[in-house]
């Protein structure tokens, strides 16, 4: 008896401690995001001149790593932003490990870094989630020209409700790699990229001409370069059941069909890189970060850049991935982190960082690389290839499951890839 | 213990008895208190989340009651996700626990160098399931080691009886993933329970054995009328946890497949699922409820699982 009351007792006490530590708070209780107006600071909402060099403090600044190039490429921006401004401490703290999901423990515990990366595929659910500080009134109070940022670039960090969250740090555009030695000239269409892949077919050491990404991760730039597309572009309407886009999902679907294309993974690497580093391909799709990998890795193998061949849209396009710096809506330093953000997205700070080839500019007033002309040139038609609309990973994942399942049963059809992404857009603009 | 209390001299006196049972209670105090706080109280918390909308930086929202569950089941990935965890728990089980058994009889025999296969048997379990998975992704590969070395030894045509050509990509291929991870598991796993039913062997008496052999059973017989249903606590011990492992497979499958699941959500599980649910979508009061239903799942079979196998043994 006496236990028995013991333990009810102990799940008694625990349950109210759970649910009093979680009382609703008023503004959350009502279902919309979190207000951050309180532990907003006083200069960025007076709505007086923001004068960054006016500034001193310590900001932390946090971010996942990928090489050690971008360690020393950032470690030499921060030194060159120490100089420009002096009272400004930054303290650099990368994070290891999965990055959303640590950053997930650190948005619950309210503990975030001042400024941090945030990729685009993340941006407007963070934003929407009240994890990121606005920056409208740091940008109007201090006359902040964002008109210079690429504007593929700037969407993916607009809230649902019209504000900036985030301004892009660098960028990438998706462009055709090809090996030299078996394309000697860039196909500038696709029908020319058919012909100059059917003239490769069965060549000897190559598993196929092109390697393909399966999905909307490179199957997007395509969609687009034929009139297709997902959404309309104000993100309200379900544009896959259209003939064109339906017309360019069959296309693509038809270049593994003809041989044209495989994946990475049929040809047993782990993505289209190794591929044409190891020439199992001659052409593929991807951006910037192949250069690094194909110098360390295959220092060999000759190959050039060419742009995204135009399709029945007649205009060039193709798609881009970005990231952007952010502020954290629990961030206690919010002016300081201010003055680093504006900084390392501004044209000396991007100057400072991009100069080193690890990333490309995502301004459009900052030196291009050497080598990453043509790249850098296909930032001002690329749309985002990623947060461009709510809900898009399911999409993604919808249209690749449903399009490998085409692949390896051999059927090809486009009706089922539409079908099946068609229901996931739906379902995601009515989230 | 009852002989040796009824012995001692402070036994009588209800004092001893008191401080006695004090001291047990201090010994188990530390850890039901942890207990009570990580396992239960995560559970109720999480049952707590599941019924409000829930963001991580502010807490709770509105009440929304059962809609979480609801939208759970809506969700035909998750319906797929627990096909899957069930379809790899009742291949896998059944298939580890044979290998395991047929490993445990092997070296409970009296053979030259037993304590080497022991310890090679249980090798795979001691490495890291990590690396393990990344080293099975090569071997599976189109051009991995499996494929040439079928090619090599001319059986691909039997392959190819099946479908599968001389350069299948066994776990890219969404019809095979599954069934490649679940190899995988099979071989690294076994070894382990080899090594639970070798402890549980050793437990059935010699004398059984030697008169079985008297009354001229051959080793066939033993081993089905003797050593099986003699096993009967080491089944259900191997199969309760292989079960319990089974529904929460997320590893091997995350390596393999990444976090959505790949090649078409073939290797989506249900922990993997509440993972992405969670830490990608940041949707914590579903993934909550998502987690409650395992914990349902998995609580459910065991009460079954006890029924069936978990009686006292009958010699």
């Amino acid at each position: 008896m006496r236990r028995s009351l013991v333990l009810v007792a102990i799940v008694v006490l625990m349950v109210s401690a759970c649910t009093s530590g979680a009382t609703p708070s008023p503004s959350a209780s009502t279902g919309a995001p979190p207000s951050t107006a309180a532990s907003e600071s006083a200069a960025a909402s007076s709505g007086a001149a923001f004068d960054p060099s006016a500034i001193s403090g310590t900001a932390t600044l946090s971010g996942w790593q990928s090489s050690d190039a971008e360690n020393k490429a950032l470690q030499d921006t921060v030194t060159a932003f120490a100089a420009a401004y002096p009272n400004v401490k930054v303290d650099y703290k990368v994070i290891t490990g999965d990055y959303p999901t640590v950053m997930a423990t650190n948005f619950a515990s309210k503990n975030v870094p001042d400024v941090f990366y945030v990729d685009a595929s993340f941006g407007q659910p963070w934003a929407d989630q009240g994890f990121l500080q606005p920056l409208d009134d740091y940008i109007a109070n201090q006359g902040f020209d964002t008109s210079t940022f690429f504007p593929g670039y700037l969407t993916p960090f607009k809230g649902s409700d019209g504000k900036t969250y985030g301004l892009p740090k660098d960028g990438n555009t998706i462009g055709m790699a090809y090996n030299t030695a078996d394309v000697p000239t860039a196909p500038k269409t696709l029908d020319e990229l058919v012909t100059a892949a059917t003239a490769l077919k069965g060549k000897s050491g190559l598993k196929a001409p092109m390697c393909l990404n399966p999905g909307l991760d490179r199957g997007l730039a395509f969609l687009y370069a034929q009139g297709g597309s997902i959404v309309s572009d104000d993100g309200k309407t379900n544009m896959v059941d259209t003939p064109e886009t339906k017309t360019a999902v069959q296309w693509y679907l038809d270049l593994f069909k003809n041989g044209l294309g495989m994946t990475a993974a049929d040809m047993g690497d782990d993505w289209c890189g190794t591929s044409l580093g190891k020439k199992h391909a001659a052409i593929t799709f991807e951006g910037g970060w192949l250069d690094p990998a194909m110098t360390s890795t295959y220092p060999d193998v000759k190959y050039a850049w060419g742009q995204m061949p135009t399709g029945t849209s007649g205009s060039p396009v193709t798609i881009s991935y970005t990231a952007a710096y952010a502020i954290g809506a629990d961030s206690k330093n919010k002016d300081q982190a201010w003055v680093v953000l504006q900084y390392l997205v501004g044209k000396d700070g991007m100057t400072k960082w991009t100069s080193g080839g690890v990333a490309l500019p995502s301004r459009s007033d900052v030196p291009t690389p050497t080598g990453k002309d043509v790249l850098v040139a296909q930032a001002q038609f690329a749309k985002p290839g990623s947060g461009f609309m709510k809900g898009y990973s399911d999409v993604q994942k919808a249209f690749q499951d449903a399009f490998t399942k085409e692949i390896q049963d051999k059927t090809y059809s486009a009706d089922k890839v539409i079908a099946a992404t068609k229901a996931a857009v739906d379902a995601a603009l009515a989230s | 213990m009852a002989i040796a209390s009824a012995r001692d001299p402070r036994a009588s006196t209800g004092i001893g008895l008191r401080s006695e049972a004090l001291a047990g209670y201090a010994f188990v105090a530390i850890p039901m208190v942890l207990f009570f706080v990580l396992n239960i109280g995560s559970i109720l918390y999480a049952l707590f989340i599941s019924v409000f909308q829930w963001n991580i930086r502010s807490g709770a929202g509105p009440f929304i009651g059962i809609q979480n569950y609801q939208n759970v089941f809506k969700d035909p990935i998750f319906i797929r996700a627990i096909q899957n965890s069930l379809y790899y728990a009742v291949v896998w089980v059944p298939l580890t626990m044979a290998v395991g058994l047929f490993l445990a009889v092997l070296v409970n025999q009296k053979l030259r160098g037993r304590t080497f296969f022991r310890a090679a048997f249980y090798f795979p379990a001691i490495a890291s399931s990590a690396a393990v998975t990344v080293l099975w992704i090569f071997l599976a590969a189109p051009d991995g080691l499996f494929n040439g070395i079928r090619g090599a030894l001319g059986l691909n045509p039997i392959f190819q009886l099946f479908g599968y050509g001389p350069n299948q990509n066994w776990i890219g291929d969404s019809h095979t993933a599954l069934n490649s991870v679940i190899l995988l598991n099979a071989w690294t796993t076994s070894g382990t329970f080899m090594l639970f039913y070798l402890a549980s062997l050793q437990t059935i008496p010699g004398e059984i054995y030697e008169a079985a052999a008297i009354d001229g059973a051959g080793s066939w017989q033993m081993f089905w009328r003797i050593t099986f249903p003699l096993l009967k606590p080491g089944h259900y011990f191997v199969a309760t946890v292989a079960v319990i492992g089974a529904l929460q497979l997320f590893d091997q499958a995350r390596i393999a497949g990444g976090t959505t699941g790949d090649p078409a959500n073939a290797l989506m599980t249900v922990v993997l699922y509440l993972y992405n649910l969670a830490f990608f979508k940041f949707d914590f009061d579903r993934a909550a409820a998502v987690g409650l239903i395992l914990f349902v799942i998995i609580f459910t079979i065991t009460l079954i699982q006890r029924r069936l196998f978990g009686s006292a043994p009958s010699w």
